[in-house]
């Protein structure tokens, strides 16, 4: 909102042709451009995934250790999955306006939040209470504390699978980001928005392909993260595990 | 500012309300025709003092308005008139926009239909130059009209046109005043590629205004609901959005004329036009002319405010203006 930027939303000619547009300098930068609003996308994006992972991780973990509250918060967590994202942000943003928070971040961020929970919350749970019980009591009988146990056995061998649903979650989240275009913000979903309601289907495409090609690439980059992060034994661990629960 | 696909998300959240009410009017509309077959012979053995003429014989004259509230109570006030008058009126359950409406008088599904003429030519002339005068308008759509199979009759003073809609408390009174306010606008992904909107708004040779920033809304409720809270000082929302006064905003005048003129008229299907003679022409001109802008007003917050139902609204207005 500084006086100095003037606004640079200029209307993208109807009949422009994709790589036409695709590859125009001006599509790419400026206050309206691409790289501004893959920027905006992904701060949000990755914003929501960690606090998801520092409010699941935990809480899963420990219940999943002590063998606890597995049906009540599985249930839980997983009809917030039911309720439609689009709904929650659609119904806290009026909320939102009136009590002066603006149109962002806290309805956006709240509803892709919960729609992160759950794979992260529920791989977490499974993961932890999937390793193999001698490794815990062999642990136990070492004299390590419960929490060594946790977090160096348990939570050890559950990494790759606890891994895995960060990604899902991180993947759905990018996905489902754009909604936010459709609620006073901008982001990548933007294009989306300015090619339906100005009847533009290569906006529309070009949205499609910038949230698809985002997902994909962020899909990729927790498998590299991966690799560079979890020591080999445990991924080989994982892959035999995998064979036989997922 | 009535682009179909605005009025689409309006009529969305209406949905519900809206069939309830299309399976009401549709009820009612079969009774009233039912009722209609039992008393139109009567009428024209002792016509009422107040109608001019008993209306020649013809075909049923099937009226469905557009899907979003304002233009469902405009169909129900037309379509009552005229049954009131002794025409044989169908009025349809509500369905589609301007494009469906348009494809009705063309395809002959549908015999009256009423549209803001500034959308009209929009939609019959998309590359043509844009207007801002009701009557230069009018000698553009009526020909395209007469080309598809329909007359269009004179319009009402009743306008629904694009608003440019600040907050009670700005020192703007002219859209031009807003040039030094350094504003942020709000407005629809539509209006950002419309000469009539914000590149008129921005065009140095028209308005020529610099926003500070733009943020991009649905149509809607949406956009008090932003200019209420600060976040931004100026929407593009339509001249009959109840929320302006509900909300204490204020029009500001469109002093350079951008705006095109957005009164509504009925669009007759020729055949039956040219059926019922001059009668129905002189009758819907006499309906038409009653009709204001601040009517419209008052429909919407009962329909939309109160959840009243159109047709009766439509009922009590027509009442109260001695029109049935």
């Amino acid at each position: 909102m500084n006086g100095a930027a003037r606004p640079t939303q200029a209307a993208v000619r109807r009949d422009i042709g994709f790589f036409e547009w695709f590859f125009s300098a001006d599509t790419w930068w400026g206050n309206n451009g691409i790289l501004e609003s893959l920027r905006e996308t992904v701060v949000l994006c990755a914003a929501v995934t960690l606090v998801a992972v520092v409010l699941s991780v935990p809480v899963a973990s420990v219940l999943a250790h002590l063998r606890r509250a597995e049906l009540s918060t599985t249930w839980l967590v997983s009809i917030s999955r039911a309720v439609p994202t689009f709904a929650i942000a659609a119904l806290l943003v009026p909320w939102s306006l009136r009590s002066g928070r603006g149109f962002e971040p806290i309805p956006i961020f709240t509803a892709l939040l919960l729609l992160a929970l759950v794979p992260i919350y529920l791989n977490t749970y499974t993961a932890i209470r999937q390793v193999p019980e001698g490794a815990v009591d062999a642990a136990r009988a070492l004299g390590e504390t419960e929490l060594s146990i946790l977090t160096r056995v348990e939570l050890a061998l559950a990494a790759s699978l606890v891994f895995a649903g960060v990604r899902v979650a991180a993947i759905q989240v990018v996905a489902t980001e754009p909604i936010r275009a459709f609620l006073g913000g901008d982001g990548l979903g933007r294009y989306v928005r300015d090619g339906i309601g100005q009847s533009n289907n290569t906006l529309v495409v070009g949205g499609i392909v910038l949230i698809g090609g985002l997902a994909a690439l962020t899909g990729l980059a927790f498998v590299v993260l991966e690799r560079l992060v979890l020591p080999n034994g445990v991924r080989r661990l994982a892959r035999q595990q995998g064979k036989r629960t997922t | 500012m009535n682009p179909h696909s605005t009025r689409r998300r309006a009529g969305l959240r209406l949905l519900v309300p809206i069939l309830t009410l299309g399976l009401v009017a549709a009820a009612c509309g079969g009774d009233d025709s039912d009722a209609d077959t039992t008393e139109v012979p009567a009428e024209t053995t002792a016509p009422p003092a107040e109608t001019t003429a008993p209306p020649a014989e013809g075909p049923t004259i099937r009226v469905r308005g557009q899907d979003f509230s304002e233009a469902i109570t405009i169909a129900e006030v037309y379509g009552q008139y005229l049954d009131a008058k002794g025409y044989d009126v169908e009025i349809l359950t509500p369905a589609g926009f301007r494009t469906e409406a348009i494809d009705g008088i063309r395809n002959a599904d549908l015999d009256l239909i009423i549209d803001y003429i500034g959308g009209s030519l929009t939609a019959l002339a998309p590359d043509g130059e844009s207007l801002s005068d009701a009557d230069e308008i009018m000698a553009v759509i009526g020909p395209l009209y007469a080309e598809i199979g329909g007359t269009l009759l004179d319009y009402a003073p009743a306008i629904d046109g694009d608003a440019f809609v600040v907050r009670g408390d700005s020192e703007a009174s002219t859209i031009s005043d807003v040039a030094d306010l350094d504003y942020v606008f709000g407005a629809s992904a539509q209006c950002f590629e419309r000469p009539q909107c914000f590149l008129g708004y921005t065009d140095p040779d028209v308005y020529g205004i610099e926003f500070s920033d733009t943020v991009t809304l649905e149509f809607g409720p949406l956009l008090g609901e932003a200019l209420q809270a600060g976040e931004v000082d100026a929407v593009v929302w339509n001249d009959t959005a109840p929320q302006i006064d509900e909300f204490g905003f204020k029009v500001l005048e469109d002093d350079l004329g951008l705006h095109p003129a957005q009164n509504i008229a009925p669009i007759v299907r020729t055949e039956v036009l040219e059926a019922y003679g001059d009668q129905l022409r002189a009758d819907l001109d006499a309906l038409s002319a009653m009709i204001t802008t601040e009517d419209l007003l008052a429909w919407n917050v009962e329909t939309d405010l109160e959840f009243r139902e159109s047709a009766a609204v439509a009922t009590e207005w027509l009442e109260a203006n001695d029109l049935i």
